[in-house]
């Protein structure tokens, strides 16, 4: 009895499958279709919901793209660097992708960047991790944001400036090797200044309690606390900071803020007075800045925050690039796109042929008092913007 | 106040459930829109398989395969990387890795009953996750372990497979899963598995008859473990990659989940359950960005209505397409 | 370095008390119910919403802390009615799969309403500003969870000690047929201890909300939390949720100046050692 029914399952099984279900693949169309990697949902979904928004508004200005139409496709990376690399897989091999852009993990990007390089295709991406334009670099793979030298250059040094009493700095670094990169070139900086780097506390990738690593460094006396953590770690580690009347005893600077929807989040009441590294910011008066906050609050009645920014000048960028080789052959686009001089959203832009690292502004900020904001999203002012780069032949990337 | 598992383990005829896998099998990725998601589908089926072993056979839950499965792959991915093995050095390798990882976490954790074993397992979870990102100069850290090779099957230098193909690379997960389903159906239907059947009926009872229970359920784990660490191994090899997200709690929730509305106690039940679970991910997450509440929903439902898992619905189903046979031959209708 | 460790017993004994709260209401489920509860954290994560909400609607943060709660219980005395009670009977693994698609729904459902961002909730008013005492700083806010922790486990306390339901409460931990033979309706005393247990992390999801945010993706570290806690302290008991507690409290603080990156980590370290040495955690029974 029960192996006739197995039988008889395992036929309807087999007859689903002669089915042409898998012959879709065969009448896809070849419009030109960009690919956005985007974290919808998982824990990023703040992050991928603003990057995708990015992107789209890049797309829409290039309906047509080589008398072709195009078209955007958005492959939900869920946050998870497998996901992302097994649907940029399938995108490869079944429907031919080539032009991606996005990534909201470091660790998706350069898993990613891998698959897209030996496909010969375009990868534009945000990530911080050094390695994606340094010794895990390639041909395909191009990066707009800066990474930790850069980072760490132009807000640490402005900052030193900025305060000539202040010689103890102690930092709070998080266990990721990004972390790491952050703290090593944070420590370079403090000796060239001759920074007393009174103490660090390192802590694990889930911390959220802070509360210990206060105590820590309200215990050592310094005169700013540097804050090398990122994301929902560096919220809850300046909360709990300034619930601990740190902003009375000392200055704080969080090196690698997220930009405005972290303000957003956190207020004023938190921000004021804190020191803020980040990649973009809303008010920069450049050329495309102008533009790009027009055409959000048109598009979305919102101003732009950092990855909306990012993942649409990268879009952005890609597509010029299409055009100006003329070509959707992944080698000759990427071709375009090395020595690409633009107007971006911190100013006059250049991807650097060495490595295809996008050279670009980071800037300092500073958190404002509810006074003086004019209105809800003028939560800090630009004190410095800049550009440090580490020279391509220390980057460790060698592209051939 | 709760029941024992009420669930009989699935009595499917041997051969005919290999049949069915091995339609199942080849029908796969002509069903699916790509291979590589047939062949992410197989990798979590063997994952949730072994979870099974434990789960379903043995009444354990446990917190931690995602220990094993992200053992295997750093371990298999280690092994090509560092001493150029191959493909079935890799596998062994991992396998081992696994087995070993089992007998550590097992020998500590079945010291303890009910959710204190559970929340053993999850705390060896804990520690194994912060293990693989401190190590960072062995794992990669948080960016993971990158150009994990996919070496080919070679005899005396020949190439015999090339499985930088995803179908040939399909074949041989498919080819995989098929002996090692067909190995873990002896298992359970040796005088061994029935011996785990009884310790997740009755453990004190099956202590009492003179059985080792430690000692069945250490074999049991380090079994899972191996098939596991196999699962990461391959997985690894698939993406190129090994992300430490192999071995954070999602993982080992997301195969739990995988085992259990697949149907435990059901060997075939765990491939339908990693399917399902991928496929619905994938086809959701397109739709909708807050596709996780479906998920949620779901989950809810296959626990409300149908218990048996997919398994369980499809057998119920099979029953109701059959009219059964009553008391002395008649149906039910002429009683 | 002696005062730097002092600082750190006394801010884990603090945070301990935090921790008891985020443990009580998922020992007391346990303990009269037998029902292992996934969900706890993203009703914790509710909470803290709900309060951001209702202090955006009335600017105050107390009465967020009495409206904010009573929602969260009378959802989970709803989701008990509709759902729960159906599944009881049934062994964990279910009751984990269900707990865990409702909080994936509760999760998803925030960002729906709130947005993926998370949200700020001010400390109020009245209790910002430090204490100082000597080198030692110390927010009034954590000093206030701390005494409000405690005057909530002593309310809980006598309530389980000297009340009706208390009683049956306690009984029904041992017998719950006893406790129906003996004439008491036990599906609405099951409704009433859910909707507590699950009240109460709800509090603790406002006390918490000004130190954390109001964020969707926090349940699983608040239910890894809450475990930990109670399977140290043994599943079902109060006391040991307290001890527990504040065990894992002081165990985190003084890791992190002893050893900051496995403060997390240990946690759970002390907690796999307890289980090792005390079968049902250190109040425990089988």
């Amino acid at each position: 009895m029960q192996r006739r029914t197995l039988l008889k399952a395992g036929l309807a099984l087999g007859a689903l499958g002669s089915l042409p279900l898998g012959a879709s693949r065969v009448f896809a169309e070849q419009p030109l279709t960009f690919y956005g990697l985007k974290s919808m949902s998982g824990p990023f979904a703040s992050y991928g919901k603003y990057a995708d928004m990015g992107s789209r508004l890049a797309i829409a200005e290039h309906p047509q793209l080589l008398g072709q139409p195009l078209k955007y496709k958005v492959i939900d990376t869920e946050g998870n660097a497998g996901k992302a690399v097994r649907k940029v897989q399938e995108a490869i091999g079944q429907d031919g992708a080539r032009f991606f852009q996005g990534c909201t993990l470091s660790s998706s990007a350069l898993a990613v960047s891998k698959e897209i390089n030996k496909a010969g295709g375009v990868f534009m991406t945000p990530v911080g991790a050094d390695e994606i334009t340094g010794k895990d670099c390639n041909s395909s793979t191009f990066r707009w944001s800066v990474p930790t030298y850069g980072a760490i250059r132009e807000t640490l040094v402005p900052l030193i400036k900025l305060l000539p009493e202040a010689k103890r700095w102690y930092t709070i670094t998080p266990q990721y090797v990004f972390g790491d990169a952050l703290l090593d070139n944070a420590r370079k900086v403090f000796s060239e200044h001759g920074i007393e780097h009174i103490g660090n506390s390192y802590h694990s990738l889930q911390e959220q309690e802070f509360s210990g690593y206060l105590t820590n460094a309200i215990a050592a006396k310094p005169d700013v606390l540097v804050l090398l953590n990122f994301g929902s770690q560096s919220s809850n580690a300046l909360r709990q900071a300034v619930n601990f009347g740190i902003k009375d005893r000392m200055k704080v600077l969080l090196v690698w803020s997220a930009g405005l929807d972290q303000f957003q989040e956190l207020g004023s009441d938190v921000l004021e007075g804190v020191y803020l590294g980040a990649q973009y910011w809303h008010q920069v008066d450049t050329p495309l800045n102008r533009e790009l906050v027009a055409a959000t609050r048109k598009a979305y009645g919102i101003n732009p925050n950092y990855p909306l920014a990012a993942d649409y000048i990268g879009t952005r960028v890609m597509l010029e690039a299409i055009i100006k080789a003329n070509s959707l052959d992944g080698a000759a686009v990427s071709k375009a796109l090395q020595g690409m001089s633009f107007q971006g959203p911190t100013g006059d832009e250049l991807i650097r042929p060495g490595d295809h690292q996008v050279l670009k502004d980071y800037y300092l900020l500073r958190g404002k008092p509810q006074a003086q904001m004019r209105d809800d999203d003028d939560l800090a002012e630009v004190l410095h913007a800049g550009r440090s780069f580490i020279e391509v032949s220390q980057t460790g990337c060698a592209l051939a | 106040m709760t029941e024992k598992n009420p669930l009989a383990v699935a009595k499917g005829h041997g051969p005919a459930l290999l049949l069915l896998l091995l339609v199942t099998l080849i029908g796969l990725p002509l069903i699916l829109p790509s291979t590589t998601l047939a062949t992410e589908i197989l990798i979590f089926g063997l994952a949730a398989l072994a979870c099974n072993l434990l789960l379903g056979y043995t009444g354990l839950l446990s917190f931690g395969q995602g220990i094993f499965f992200g053992a295997g792959a750093y371990g298999a991915a280690l092994l090509m990387i560092h001493l150029q093995w191959g493909m079935l050095g890799a596998l062994v390798g991992a396998a081992l890795f696994g087995a070993l990882l089992a007998l550590l976490v097992g020998a500590l954790a079945i010291r303890r009953k009910g959710i204190y074993f559970v929340m053993l397992t999850l705390a060896f979870s804990q520690m194994a996750y912060f293990l693989a990102y401190t190590l960072s100069g062995w794992t990669g850290g948080d960016n993971g372990l990158l150009d994990v090779p996919r070496p080919n099957i070679t005899v005396a230098g020949h190439v015999l497979l090339d499985l930088a193909d995803p179908r040939h690379f399909y074949a041989f997960v498919a080819l995989l899963f098929l002996l090692i389903f067909a190995g873990a159906l002896r298992v359970i239907r040796s005088p061994f598995g029935s011996t785990l059947l009884a310790i997740r009926e009755n453990e004190a009872r099956a202590a009492a008859i003179g059985y080792d229970i430690r000692h069945f359920k250490i074999l049991v784990f380090m079994l899972s473990g191996a098939i596991t660490g196999i699962a990461g191994a391959l997985y690894a090899m698939l993406l190129h990659f090994a992300p430490l997200s192999n071995i954070d709690l999602m993982m080992s929730e997301n195969i739990l989940i995988m085992t259990i509305v697949g149907g435990t106690g059901s060997l075939f039940g765990s491939l339908l359950g990693a399917g399902a679970i991928v496929l619905l991910g994938d086809v959701l997450s397109e739709l909708w960005p807050r596709w996780l509440m479906l998920l949620g929903v779901i989950l809810i439902l296959v626990v409300v209505f149908m218990r048996g898992g997919l398994w369980g619905g499809l057998a119920d189903l099979a029953k109701r397409l059959r009219p059964s046979p009553g008391v002395d031959g008649k149906t039910k209708e002429q009683l | 370095m002696l005062d730097l460790y002092l600082f750190q017993l006394l801010n884990g004994l603090g945070l301990g008390m935090i921790y008891f709260l985020i443990a009580v209401g998922l020992t007391i489920i346990f303990g009269l119910l037998n029902f292992v509860n996934f969900a706890h954290g993203a009703f914790f994560l509710l909470g803290a919403y709900l309060c951001y909400t209702a202090v955006a609607l009335t600017g105050n943060f107390w009465l967020a802390l009495l409206i904010a709660p009573l929602a969260v219980a009378a959802l989970a005395w709803v989701v008990e009615r509709v759902l729960i009670k159906r599944i009881y009977h049934l062994p964990h693994t279910f009751q984990i799969l269900v707990t865990l698609g409702i909080a994936l729904i509760i999760q998803e459902a925030s960002v729906l309403i709130w947005g993926p961002v998370g949200k700020h909730i001010a400390v109020p008013p009245e209790l910002r500003g430090v204490l100082i005492i000597g080198d030692f700083i110390y927010p009034y806010y954590r000093l206030f969870l701390i005494g409000f922790a405690a005057l909530i486990g002593l309310g809980l306390w006598l309530l389980l000690e000297r009340t009706r339901f208390g009683a049956l409460v306690r009984a029904g931990s041992e017998s719950t047929e006893t406790v129906s033979l003996l004439g008491t309706n036990i599906f609405r005393l099951f409704s009433l201890t859910f909707a507590l247990g699950v009240g109460l992390a709800g509090v603790a999801g406002v006390l918490f909300a000004p130190l954390r945010g109001a964020q969707p993706f926090v349940g699983p570290e608040i239910l890894g939390i809450a475990f930990v806690v109670v399977v140290i302290g043994g599943m079902g008991s109060f006391g040991g949720a307290l001890v527990g507690g504040l065990l894992v409290g002081v165990v985190q603080s003084m890791m992190s100046s002893l050893w900051p990156q496995g403060a997390s980590l240990m946690i759970y370290g002390a907690m796999a050692a307890v289980i090792l040495v005390r079968p049902y955690g250190l109040f425990g029974r089988a």
